[in-house]
């Protein structure tokens, strides 16, 4: 029963009505059969009581004379009735006067007893029918008919029946799986081919199809007309849905575009004012050389000591031109890839580094970095930036200590250089990387704030990513992942 | 039995009709049982005389010409072999409303109020007279004479072994006369076979 309710609506449907007609059927069935055997065994009582009567008006005499072969000559009558079994005539007093047995003769019966005030009463025994009757001639009691009756006939009858009542039943059965066949499809049609689109929206995402619909107006043509209404509304939604993210999409590739520009405008710009500005300080540099040696030992401490604050500023400025220069390089060009050692760089960096750090006590402690796909000059260029500011920051410590190496973040390896030197404020992180942006005062640690905005962009050319994480007083922690590839 | 059936369930038709068959049946196998045991006073040969000749105007039937009387008379003529037996056949019964009564007479002519007149043995000398003086009555006369019917009575009782049997004359019932009943007369004894 339970796999039952899996079944498709039109079987169940033709369940239903097979159930119900073979119910239905079975039912007037047994009824019609319980009324055929109530009819049947009246009927019995009534013929047998009329035989009973006959037989007892036709032996009034020969009870009044007493003459038994006369009665039993009148019983004999009773063969005509082949399903009665036996007969008898009692007197007043209840003996026996005759007796009739169809076939061999048997022993006499006893009468029953007539209840009080009655002149007749029968009993069901077994398959048989037991009927007894008083016999009043003119209105006195003389004597009593015992009729003993077969009901093989009506149990003959009533196989006949239940017979009749199978091949009916199966017949109706089978003409009522026809006739739902055919029927259940006009109420499960519909109702099928809702499913089927439904399964089809829900499979295909397609919200084109429509179910066809019945033009009835019942219920089943209301679901279909509502679901096909609300694919419409599915559809149209969907269609409004698709313009937005399209014009979105158009806007955002305008915006970059026009983003694009500005950049690349603001790089040329850039790269010509940095490249314009070094002929007139190499102007300045010159010509103050030129003071210098010419006019050097005649000029007094004062004018010597100007013109040193202008070789120093021009220098200053030259090294800010260069890192510019630099930085705009970097934007203009493609990082040309190739598979490159690490660790070869920092070796290379650290020998550049030699002069810079000349007196001081610097552990480097080098781990074991990776080898990846990247422009080697870009990051050389990275790992110079990010040595020369940890050796730079940490100036004030002795031994310095400078870890570079790598580590897994989030599942992610990623590399990192570490210093034990002044560190940073967490709360101008987001500053650390913009151009010309300084954490320090310019007394303390020189530099043009250029260096790591040069940094953070080969390192987004490369696909990756950088930030730091410091304390103040505590050293700083640089981090950068490249394209994932790669890791 | 009205108990045992209370008993029953009566939805349990089949049971209950099997059991109220057998309350109705073991009374009178009881019965059967008894009448075999028990010594039954011997019914004597004039008392179921008495008994048919009670009967005998059940199955005739008068002409209309017989006036109503006040009681329907069965008379004996001569020496009553009866005694109280044809009293008591009489007692009570009553042949289309009108009461039954037993009445003696000692003469032919006394019997013209009298439906049944049975003949005494005790007349068989002068049975012709008296069938005379009874011929345009519509009398039924009934006798044990011999011959009885063969001389032109009309119901004669025989002794078939110790059963009470008659024959019928119906030649003697004479038109416009008696009708007897053919009931009666399929029990009646041929003519020819009568002593």
């Amino acid at each position: 029963m339970l796999k039952s309710r899996n079944y498709s609506i039109k079987t169940k449907l033709k369940l239903m009505n097979m159930l119900i007609s073979g119910v239905t059927l079975l039912l007037a069935c047994i009824g019609f059969g319980v009324y055929e055997l109530i009819t049947f065994r009246a009927t019995l009582v009534r013929t047998l009581s009329i035989q009973a009567q006959i037989v007892g008006a036709n032996n009034a005499s020969a009870l009044l004379f007493n003459d038994a072969k006369s009665a039993e000559n009148t019983l004999s009558a009773l063969k005509a009735a082949p399903m009665i079994l036996s007969g008898g005539i009692y007197t007043r007093a209840g003996d026996p006067l005759a007796m009739y047995w169809r076939g061999a003769g048997g022993h006499t019966l006893p009468l029953p007893q007539m209840p009080a005030g009655q002149t007749e009463e029968h009993w069901f025994v077994g398959k048989e029918l037991i009927l007894i009757r008083s016999i009043v001639f003119q209105g006195k009691l003389i004597g009593t008919v015992y009729i003993r009756s077969d009901l093989q006939e009506m149990y003959d009858r009533l196989m006949r029946y239940a017979g009749i009542v199978a091949v009916v039943l199966s017949l109706s059965l089978m003409a009522a799986f026809l006739l739902s066949t055919m029927l259940q499809r006009a109420a499960t049609q519909a109702i099928l081919q809702l499913a089927e689109t439904a399964r089809i929206v829900s499979r295909k995402k397609d919200y084109s199809v429509r179910v066809p619909t019945t033009g009835t107006a019942d219920e089943v043509g209301l679901l279909i007309e509502s679901f096909n209404e609300m694919l419409t509304q599915i559809q149209k939604r969907d269609a409004a849905l698709q313009t937005s993210q399209e014009q979105l999409e158009q806007r955002v590739a305008q915006r970059t575009a026009e983003l694009d520009s500005t950049n690349k405008e603001l790089e040329a710009f850039t790269y010509s004012v940095a490249h314009d500005l070094r002929a007139p300080l190499r102007h300045i540099q010159g010509f103050a050389n030129m003071l210098m040696e010419s006019l050097g030992p005649q000029l007094e401490s004062d004018a010597k000591k100007y013109l040193h604050h202008i070789a120093e500023g021009t220098q200053q400025m030259g090294r800010l031109i260069d890192d510019l220069l630099s930085l705009a390089r970097v934007g203009r060009q493609e990082p040309s890839l190739q598979m490159t050692g690490l660790n070869s760089l920092v070796q290379e960096v650290l020998r550049d580094l030699k002069n810079e750090t000349e007196g001081r006590d610097i552990d480097w402690q080098v781990g074991d970095l990776p080898f990846v796909e990247c422009d080697p000059g870009l990051m050389k260029q990275v790992f110079y930036n990010l040595l020369s500011n940890a050796a730079k920051y940490s100036r004030p410590r002795n031994p310095a200590v400078i870890a570079i190496g790598q580590v897994s973040v989030k599942g992610q390896l990623v590399n990192f250089v570490r210093d034990n030197g002044v560190g940073f404020n967490m709360k101008y992180a987001h500053k650390l990387f913009g151009v010309f942006q300084r954490l320090h005062r310019k007394e303390d640690f020189e530099g043009t704030g250029v260096g790591l905005a040069t940094v953070q962009r080969i390192i987004h050319k490369h696909g990756g990513r950088i930030w730091a994480e410091a304390e103040i007083d505590k050293g700083a922690t640089f981090f950068f992942s490249l394209a994932s590839r790669n890791n | 039995v009205a108990a045992v059936n209370s008993i029953h369930h009566p939805t349990w038709g089949q049971l209950a009709r099997r059991a109220q068959f057998a309350a109705a049946v073991f009374p009178a196998m009881l019965a059967v049982a008894s009448n075999l045991s028990a010594q039954v006073p011997q019914t004597t040969e004039y008392q179921v005389k008495a008994a048919y000749l009670a009967n005998f105007p059940r199955f005739v039937e008068w002409p209309n010409k017989v006036a109503k009387s006040e009681s329907f008379n069965i008379c004996v003529l001569g020496q009553d072999p009866f005694g109280v037996a044809l009293d008591a056949a009489v007692a009570g019964e009553t042949i289309n409303r009108i009461p039954v009564a037993a009445r003696r007479i000692s003469r032919p002519q006394d019997a013209l109020d009298c439906r049944v007149l049975f003949i005494s043995s005790s007349e068989d000398n002068q049975w012709k007279e008296i069938l005379a003086a009874l011929k345009t009555s519509n009398v039924l006369t009934v006798s044990d004479m011999r011959e009885f019917a063969r001389r032109g009575g009309i119901v004669q009782f025989i002794l078939d072994g110790n059963r009470v049997r008659f024959a019928v004359n119906l030649a003697a019932t004479g038109p416009p006369g008696l009708k007897l009943s053919s009931e009666l007369l399929k029990l009646a004894v041929p003519i020819g076979k009568t002593p």
